[in-house]
């Protein structure tokens, strides 16, 4: 399962696919990749399936919106081919129609990647696990964590600001002007809230015998396994061969040749 | 970061938490607007005349806190927390966060971290600018553009790190500075200074 997969591990897994991708510019290579991300997703994932398309299905709407962009604003180098629409202003040819949906492919890629990694991760082992793989250092690991562990007093805080600006008869203008305003009247006493607590919060951290000295021991003594590079490993083929695969039928593309 | 006392790495921390949502949320702010230009053909402007505020927090720590790192630092925390909270571009944004806050942190280099005027503030803004650009040239296939959508891109992400990044993240540590909150930091401890100058003169 991929949640049990060390997160910091599972971090570059995610991370170096998503670079390599950017090369492409042919439909294929996302594709292919594409199909084995649904693959590990439904079957090695164990993520709720109705909860992953709630998400996904948003995001690649608006993935395709941009790849529209890229369809009618396609450069020279691209838009070669047969004229397939010609109206008005948009003028789209095979070459710039591939790109556009190799676009919207590596955007749902990357849209997939990320959700293989958001709903499979839990945070605070995330940064457990930076702290003792990716020796991040721990006054700022303990840092995040604290200030993460604030979220939700800041809504408790905002709730208590929002009142408070009622109660007073402070005019809920609407609009965008409206809402900026409103931005501005509750992100300064937020802020100011918050820093005060960090300051209480390092100070307690300080009295209570926190150094920061890497030389410690951790509660939650978080691991690297075998399975963990397999993951790793299995990510980074699975993308080599849809590079191998596109090139073999000829269709790879990187950044306007074709190979 | 040894030089750093843990109360200002939290407030890193915590200005970097706070960001990361606050960066969520203008997301969706830059798929309106991009929902609305898309219609035209120019829906990758729609982030690029809000990109300012995707830099903010790097100025906002280094202004405050005003030590080697805290705009590299900021930017990333802030990356890292998007990623947490589950942000639809995922890891590789600690890649673009990494990109921006060195970007940010270049101006403070040049001045060797002394001079924190607006002027050097703005110029932080332009170098995340500057130096992001290519990488979402690279990774969002902007290759593929036409060389003027790729300009008229590219200039609303400068001017909107200037308006944003420099102007607004410059206020928004001003108001705080006058709340109070900062004055066991350089920011407010400066201030204080200021009026006591100011009260002597």
């Amino acid at each position: 399962m991929v949640s049990s997969i060390n997160p910091s591990v599972k971090m570059i897994a995610i991370v170096i696919p998503g670079l390599i991708l950017s090369l492409a510019f042919d439909v294929m290579t996302p594709l292919i990749f594409f199909l084995y991300l649904l693959m590990v997703t439904v079957f090695f994932s164990g993520v709720n399936l109705k909860k992953w398309l709630m998400f996904f299905i948003p995001l690649s709407v608006f993935a395709l919106m941009l790849a529209w962009t890229s369809m009618i604003h396609t450069d020279e180098k691209y838009a070669g081919g047969d004229i397939l629409v010609d109206f008005w202003w948009i003028e789209i040819t095979t070459g710039s129609l591939q790109v556009g949906i190799s676009l919207a492919l590596r955007s749902m890629c990357f849209i997939a990647l990320t959700l293989l990694f958001a709903l499979t991760t839990d945070p605070t082992k995330l940064m457990l696990s930076m702290m003792q793989q990716l020796k991040l250092p721990p006054k700022l690991t303990y840092g995040i964590l604290a200030g993460y562990r604030f979220l939700p007093l800041f809504k408790h805080e905002l709730d208590l600001l929002r009142q408070a600006h009622q109660i007073r008869g402070v005019s809920r203008t609407k609009g965008i002007k409206g809402r900026i305003q409103r931005f501005k009247r509750y992100l300064i006493p937020l802020l100011a809230n918050a820093i005060r607590k960090s300051e209480r919060v390092a100070n307690a951290m300080e009295s209570k015998g926190f150094t920061g000295s890497r030389e410690r021991t951790h509660y939650h003594d978080i691991q690297v396994q075998k399975r963990d590079w397999m993951f790793l490993a299995s990510m980074v083929s699975a993308l080599v061969l849809a590079f191998y695969l596109s090139y073999t039928f000829g269709y790879l593309n990187i950044f306007g040749k074709t190979f | 970061m040894n030089q750093w006392k843990l109360k200002e790495i939290v407030l890193m921390s915590i200005l970097g938490v706070v960001f990361g949502f606050i960066y969520l949320g203008f997301f969706g702010v830059g798929k309106i607007l991009t929902s609305i230009m898309a219609p035209l053909g120019l829906g990758d402007l729609g982030y690029e005349v809000i990109y300012g505020i995707w830099f903010i927090v790097s100025v906002i720590a280094a202004y405050i806190i005003r030590k080697p790192g805290a705009a590299l630092m900021a930017e990333m925390i802030a990356a890292l927390v998007e990623v947490l909270a589950g942000s639809t571009t995922g890891p590789s944004l600690l890649i673009s966060g990494f990109i921006q806050g060195l970007g940010a942190e270049l101006a403070f280099a040049l001045t060797r971290w002394k001079d924190y005027r607006l002027r050097i503030l703005i110029f932080s803004g332009v170098g995340a600018a500057l130096l992001s650009f290519p990488y979402h040239f690279f990774t969002q296939g902007y290759d593929a553009l036409e060389p003027w959508v790729v300009t008229l891109m590219f200039s609303a992400r400068v001017i909107s790190a200037i308006l944003i990044t420099g102007l607004l993240g410059k206020f928004i540590s001003d108001q705080l500075a006058k709340t109070g909150a900062l004055q066991g930091y350089a920011l407010g401890k400066e201030m204080k200074q200021k009026k006591r100058d100011d009260h002597v003169a």
